[in-house]
């Protein structure tokens, strides 16, 4: 199986949602579509699902248009919606058929795959009943129901209640074994948790595909983290004059201090605070930035 | 073909979930024998009304063909308030899919837009075919019963003949309710266009002609004289051009997915 997307754009009126993007994907990949709220995941999706036209390039399945190859594709959107006035059951033997998968199959698999989404017992409960979090694992009981060779998820997790998260993401993380899984997200931890590979995507552009370990080494800068009193923070200002320091950025009540050659200009540092009378609570020379900066640094910087 | 069979169970099923199977061909035969009975009592009670005395009614008057009064029950009661419910009742069949996403979720799946379309147009055609057949049998036996006979050969053809323009009326509203969002402009439209089609009806003979609703038109006067205008043949295929029509405009609209966009 290989997905390829090539230079898809997609404007609504003047609003560009997706901007010359392009990727691809390959069997056994999982891919988390990443990027803040507006940034054209759900097009892009949707383009993926034939849901929308591209105005402009093509989303290809091993060489074949995406709107031939709806078989192999299981879609979850970002809010499924069912037939309010079918049951559960009904509703994945209706979308199961439709796939093209026998009843007498689906009576046999149905069950299972409502009890492996956590919906056990609800099997004979109308749509209209259930909670935004049951249906998304009915969602997901869909998007799985035909065995495609790829799942694309729209923000599968972002609607449930911490408990349901761990779930779904337990189970994405078996789905994972089985298939090849795009999903979008904008939240960094989940799509860490179970993908390998992230594509960043902003303003409708690709501005980043990587994995984690990448984008941690190449991130790996040393800062220092000084926790000072409030009557203190006339300071910062002073350390931002300083010849060796690059940057100095105020969280809560520490300073982050990214500086040139941080091993010898650490101590001058020091020196400096204790020459201007600064009461250090805390001292610290940490590691790497957390993923959720480095995310928000891509996505405000880029 | 196989998506098109599931697409139009699950209409089947959903007519029977909210009782449409039931409720529809009730109003119809309600429609039905209001106009035979209502010609036939009407004289009746007006007499009673007016005292007895003042006006006379004529009994060569009150003695209608059984073909007049069955046509007028088409004409009077299924082209007006039938046009009524039949759009009324059928002005979701896309708009309802589109509000709820699952139009666009269902296409999701192999499935062709015109098995979508076929499933749509086939259950609901055979629901209003069921309904209007009551509702005209049952005025039949009215008629049949309290004025003269109505020869069964005209009886059936001039239903066939009519069923055309209620093919017509679905494959509309069906149009309607694909590229309008909301219900009473679908509602509104598709009744003010389809009353319209029939009220220019016998103005001139190009607009029967290309009109649907000539089918109407011809039906009754098959009841009325026995006998159809050879102008019929030219109008039904005319009709069925209109249909088509209608049917790929819908097509269209939904391929092109022109219904995504607000
Ligand atoms: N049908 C539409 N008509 C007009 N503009 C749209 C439509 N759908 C999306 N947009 C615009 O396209 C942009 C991208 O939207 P999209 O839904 O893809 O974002 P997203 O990344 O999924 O955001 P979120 O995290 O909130 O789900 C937004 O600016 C949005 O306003
Ligand atoms: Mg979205």
């Amino acid at each position: 199986m290989k997905l390829e997307i090539r230079n898809v754009t997609k404007r609504f009126k003047d609003k560009m949602a997706v901007n010359q993007f392009s990727m691809e994907l390959e069997t056994g990949q999982c891919v988390g579509l990443i990027g803040p709220n507006g940034a054209g995941k759900s097009t892009l999706i949707k383009i993926i699902a034939d849901i929308l036209n591209a105005d402009e390039g093509e989303v290809v399945l091993d060489g074949k248009r995406i709107s031939k190859m709806k078989r192999e594709i299981g879609y979850l959107p970002q809010f499924p919606n069912f037939f309010q006035w079918m049951t559960a059951r009904e509703n994945l033997l209706f979308m199961g058929q439709l796939s093209g998968i026998s009843k007498k199959r689906l009576i046999e698999d149905i069950p299972t795959i409502l009890t492996k989404v956590g919906l056990t017992g609800e099997q004979n409960r109308k749509v209209r009943t259930f909670s935004g979090g049951m249906k998304q694992r009915l969602g997901i009981a869909q998007a799985l129901l035909h065995k495609p060779a790829l799942i694309v998820m729209d923000e599968p997790v972002s609607a449930l209640d911490p408990i349901g998260r761990r779930e779904v993401l337990n189970l994405i993380q078996e789905i994972k074994k089985e298939t090849t899984i795009l999903l979008s997200t904008h939240i960094l931890s989940d799509a860490e948790e179970i993908c390998e590979r992230f594509v960043i995507i902003k303003n409708g552009t690709k501005i980043e595909d990587t994995t984690m370990t990448e984008l941690i080494s190449r991130n790996h800068e040393p800062v220092v983290y000084v926790k000072i009193t409030p009557k203190d923070h006339f300071w910062t200002q002073l350390v931002s004059q300083l010849p060796y320091v690059k940057k100095t950025e105020v969280i809560g009540s520490k300073v982050k201090i990214t500086m040139d050659n941080i091993e010898v200009h650490k101590n001058l540092l020091i020196q400096h605070a204790l020459n201007n009378d600064v009461d250090i609570v805390h001292f610290e020379v940490s590691g790497n930035d957390t993923l959720e900066e480095i995310f928000l640094n891509l996505v405000v910087s880029a | 073909m196989n998506s098109f069979y599931i697409l139009m169970n699950k209409e089947y099923f959903q007519m029977i979930r909210d009782f449409k199977i039931i409720w529809l061909p009730i109003v119809f035969i309600f429609l039905g024998m209001t106009q035979p009975v209502l010609t036939y009592y009407l004289p009746t009670i007006l007499g009673a009304l007016g005292g007895g005395q003042g006006i006379t009614i004529d009994p060569t008057m009150v003695q209608q063909e059984g073909g007049q009064v069955l046509a007028t029950t088409l004409g009077s009661q299924f082209d007006q308030l039938g046009i009524l419910i039949i759009v009324i009742s059928m002005m979701g069949m896309i708009q309802a899919d589109k509000a709820s996403g699952m139009l666009a979720f269902i296409l999701t799946r192999p499935v062709t837009v015109w098995s979508y379309i076929a499933g749509k147009v086939i259950s609901n055609f055979l629901l209003v075919i069921v309904s209007v057949t009551s509702g005209y049998f049952v005025s039949y036996l009215y008629v049949n019963y309290l004025f003269t006979d109505v020869p069964i050969s005209h009886m059936l053809s001039a239903l066939l003949i009519y069923l055309i323009w209620v093919l017509f009326m679905i494959s509309f509203t069906l149009m309607i309710s694909t590229i309008f969002n909301g219900q009473g402009v679908i509602a509104l439209i598709g009744i003010v266009f389809l009353i319209i089609c029939r009220m220019i009806t016998g103005i001139h003979p190009i607009i029967d002609l290309i009109n649907p609703a000539g089918m109407s038109q011809h039906a009754m006067s098959l009841l009325f004289t026995g006998s159809v205008d050879s102008s019929i043949y030219v109008s039904l295929f005319i009709t069925f051009l209109w249909v088509l029509f209608t049917l790929l405009v819908s097509h269209l609209w939904i391929s092109q997915k022109k219904f995504q966009q607000d």
